[in-house]
């Protein structure tokens, strides 16, 4: 186990370096820079005085290395916009996102595992189809038009639920100013990873059920919930367990759309804001944390892998 | 028996109830009338959108337009726009000019307080300028219209006298223009870029409201400033939301979490123009959108060409239809707004695409292969069309690519990212024809945009014409405003005939507003802001 560690440790430095690399060169292989995203009537002197200032006026290479020496001491940089540390505006917003991806993985597997075992073992009846109609909708609609469509029912026409914002933090929280604003990016969230789950329960549900040794079960005449909720789902839940590890990073992609929609200021605004001002050192750091939330997630997934399924031994 | 004292005491109190609530009722209707009596109320809260974290200090190179509507009420500069747009008293109460118009004496008011106690003086005018504005190496915001500048210079306390290499008429409404005074106190001995104590985190201003809180990514709060020099704000509160998404800004105001702001994407107006407790007010402002032709090209220095290629835009059915309605046609760069200075007595290059084909053919431009496209020595008349893409931008552009392929000119359209487009076309100038507007100060000093000395600086076209070099260097000299006036009725008129923009229309704001916020004037948002201490919430 910990030589396995020590191996997928030494592969996601490696990793984590490609990526830096890769996003360094391309952000500042964009057009524009910095200093042109100034007010247009900015006059060249200005221009010449910001670049300067950032540092911009040397070679690509050099930035490079000098952004890895700090990143290796843990300094990220300076935001250019704000002044910042990049550290400092990355913890001020990542709980935010976390809160948001985390109740909606666990809304999700609540709802999407014991309706994927419905579907499949209703396999052909009318619940199973509608569920997969229902998943396939929930695929094809775009987050950002089902959002819209959702403050325009909730928020204009019925006033129900606030159509942007956290809500009220510290002193003056309150539970469903908290809750409210959760809603509806919550569920946005959820339509475009659930169908996924509902689908890959089923799939493997199915394929499981068909086994010889869920037959012997059920020959000794063991009851079908036992059958099903013990035997099957537990082998069944391995390819399920990937899924949810490989959907954590298309949740944080669904995030910035989601965010910016509802103004959640969590990381997926600030990628934007950090792209729009062409800030390099914030593009980076952010870039550098949801690599490593990627590669931590199938750490994870590999680990919980192994106690699930005793024949996958990483040792 | 005891039944019946049961229900009589029920009775009794679901009257004494019943009364209670009349009673109530009463007493909220005279309230009501009261304030109706009293007209301007006080409290409440209004809810302005940014699309970012602002940055506490006009100055700095990243304070953007969202940082301009806060930083409006946290400071206060010399000048203000009058209501009429003139340049009016803020800090300063009165100014004078010296005969040569080198020397600017500005007299302040000796009352003025910053938001942390400390006495506002001439020591942090001078500072501002001194140390900040005229420090080349720090490329403030806005020091470009400050070039002409030497010093400020302290005459006493309370007096400054801003001297100059030549002579600025439009000095006073510079000083009005997102130039708001910074305290000396604080910023003394330090970066004023890297001070983030300030810039981000704790601002200290002298306007009519203070910092109360801020939450990056969320909002900024600002209370009352009780000790503010003039009137005392009639609300309690601004709350500007950081919220990026210009749908959520029109979803906001219907559901009234957002109080007022000015609607970039008319395309939803229709739908606030139909909603209850929601107004739209059009507001003429000084921007002026343009259509340039990179006079570096041979083909662009001639005039008939130009007007031939504005003749062919059907600019009213653009107006009417991406803009639905919110602009009128522009001559010049002088938008009616400036209401001294603009004059409508100029030549009006109509729609006439058959007067834009004979003026090409004059010029030479003539569909020879009969291929649709015009030739000249056996070369097609082509144009590559750079634009950025924000706001209409782009559907003005595809009509205008439209208007131009049906006189025979074949245009490319090149629609880019905004921060490409700038580095492209206004850094490199690598372009041909691109689209785009300006917005300046309350003046019709329009040097910085068409002077031949600033064809590296904002005179994008690359335009030359010692004609109007000479009138606008006349009307940058003199600061009497008859002289003033019969010159740029001049530079409007040359304008409108030499195109070195071709003007396309002054837009007008769409103003959007819930009913109840009262006692905001009529001028467009960002002037408006000047006066928020006169905004107040109508229940």
């Amino acid at each position: 186990m910990l030589k396995f560690l020590i191996n997928r440790f030494g592969q996601s430095i490696i990793l984590l370096l490609i990526v830096t690399v890769i996003t360094f060169f391309l952000i500042n292989l964009a057009p524009g820079g910095p200093s042109s995203t100034m007010r247009m009537d900015a006059s060249p002197e200005e221009r010449q005085a910001m670049v300067e200032k950032l540092g911009l006026d040397q070679p690509v290479i050099v930035r490079y290395a000098s952004w890895l020496k700090g990143a290796f001491s843990g300094d990220l940089g300076t935001s250019f916009t704000s002044n910042e540390p990049v550290v400092q505006r990355i913890a001020e917003r990542l709980p935010y996102t976390i809160e948001l991806t985390f109740f909606t993985i666990i809304i999700s597997i609540i709802i999407g595992i014991p309706v994927g075992i419905l579907s499949a073992i209703k396999r052909g009846s009318v619940p199973d189809h509608i569920i997969n109609f229902f998943s396939v909708v929930g695929l094809s609609v775009p987050a950002f038009w089902l959002g819209l469509m959702l403050i325009l029912l909730f928020s204009i026409n019925l006033g129900w639920l606030p159509s942007s914002g956290v809500g009220a933090r510290g002193t003056d929280f309150d539970l469903w100013g908290w809750i409210s604003h959760l809603i509806m990016p919550v569920l946005i969230l959820t339509t475009t990873i659930l169908p996924n789950i509902v689908r890959f329960t089923r799939s493997s549900m199915l394929e499981v059920i068909s086994q010889n040794y869920i037959r012997t079960i059920r020959a000794k005449g063991a009851k079908e919930s036992i059958v099903i909720y013990i035997h099957a789902l537990r082998n069944a839940l391995i390819p399920i367990i990937t899924i949810i590890g490989v959907l954590i990073p298309r949740l944080l992609s669904g995030a910035v759309i989601t965010e910016a929609i509802f103004g959640w200021t969590g990381i997926g605004t600030l990628i934007l804001e950090a792209a729009r001002g062409r800030d390099y050192p914030l593009v980076m750091g952010i870039t550098i944390v949801i690599t490593i939330v990627v590669i931590l997630c199938n750490l994870i997934v590999d680990i919980v892998y192994s106690r699930v399924d005793p024949r996958v031994k990483n040792v | 028996m005891n039944k019946k004292i049961i229900v009589i005491t029920i009775i009794g109190i679901i009257g004494m109830l019943f009364m209670n609530a009349c009673s109530y009722g009463a007493d909220n209707t005279s309230t009501a009338n009261n304030d109706k009596e009293e007209d301007v109320q006080k409290g409440g809260k209004v809810s302005i959108p940014i699309v970012a974290d602002p940055t506490f200090n006009p100055w700095h190179p990243n304070a953007y337009a969202e940082s301009n509507v806060v930083n409006r009420v946290l400071f206060s500069s010399l000048t203000k726009p009058g209501k009429d747009l003139a340049p009016s008293p803020d800090l300063a109460e009165e100014w004078e000019v010296s005969d040569d118009e080198l020397e600017w004496t500005f007299f302040l008011r000796d009352d003025v307080l910053w938001h942390d106690g400390e006495k506002f003086t001439a020591d942090d005018v001078a500072y501002t300028f001194n140390e900040i504005v005229l420090n080349e190496e720090l490329g403030a915001n806005n020091s470009s219209y400050f070039g002409q500048l030497n010093e400020v210079e302290i005459v006493d306390e309370y007096t400054v006298k801003f001297v100059l290499e030549s002579p600025v008429a439009a000095l006073p409404a510079y000083l009005g223009f997102n130039t708001e005074i910074l305290p000396k106190h604080i910023f003394e001995g330090e970066d004023p870029w890297d001070l983030t104590s300030f810039n981000k985190e704790n601002p200290i201003g002298t306007g009519a409201f203070k910092l109360k809180n801020y939450n990056s990514g969320q909002s900024v709060v600002l209370e009352r400033n009780e000790d503010y020099y003039g009137e005392t704000a009639l609300l309690d509160e601004v709350e500007y939301k950081v919220l990026g998404d210009a749908n959520t800004h029109v979803a906001q105001i219907l559901t009234g979490e957002l109080s007022i702001f000015a609607l970039d994407d008319l395309a939803a107006i229709e739908k606030i123009e139909n909603a209850d407790g929601v107004d739209v007010y059009a507001r003429d402002t000084t921007r002026f959108f343009w259509l340039i032709l990179n006079q570096e090209i041979e083909k662009y220095q001639n005039k008939e060409v130009r007007q031939a290629i504005l003749h062919a835009i059907d600019r009213q059915t653009i107006i009417d239809t991406v803009l639905k309605g919110y602009a009128t046609i522009a001559d010049s760069g002088i938008a009616p707004a400036l209401q001294q200075y603009y004059t409508e007595d100029v030549t009006r290059i109509e729609y006439d695409p058959d007067l834009a084909k004979e003026l090409l053919k004059e010029a030479g431009w003539e569909d020879s292969d009969g291929d649709g496209i015009l030739d000249k020595d056996g070369e097609p008349f082509t144009i590559d069309f750079e634009i950025g893409i924000q706001g209409d931008l782009e559907a003005v552009s595809q009509m205008v690519q439209q208007y131009l392929e049906e006189i025979g000119i074949k245009v490319n359209l090149n629609a880019m990212e905004w921060n490409t487009m700038i580095q492209q076309v206004v850094v490199e100038r690598d372009y041909e024809m691109t689209l785009n507007w300006w917005r300046y100060p309350a003046d019709p000093d329009l040097s910085a945009y068409m002077h031949s000395k600033n064809v590296n600086g904002n005179n994008i076209p690359g335009y030359k014409n010692e004609e109007l070099d000479k009138l606008l260097d006349a009307g940058a000299q003199t600061s009497d405003i008859e002289e003033r006036q019969d010159i740029y009725i001049e530079a409007q008129q040359l304008m409108a005939e030499e195109l070195p923009y071709l003007f396309l229309w002054y837009p007008q704001e769409a103003q959007v507003r819930i009913d109840k916020l009262k006692g905001v004037p009529d001028l467009s948002f960002g002037d408006a802001l000047h006066y928020i201490n006169e905004w107040y919430l109508e229940e």
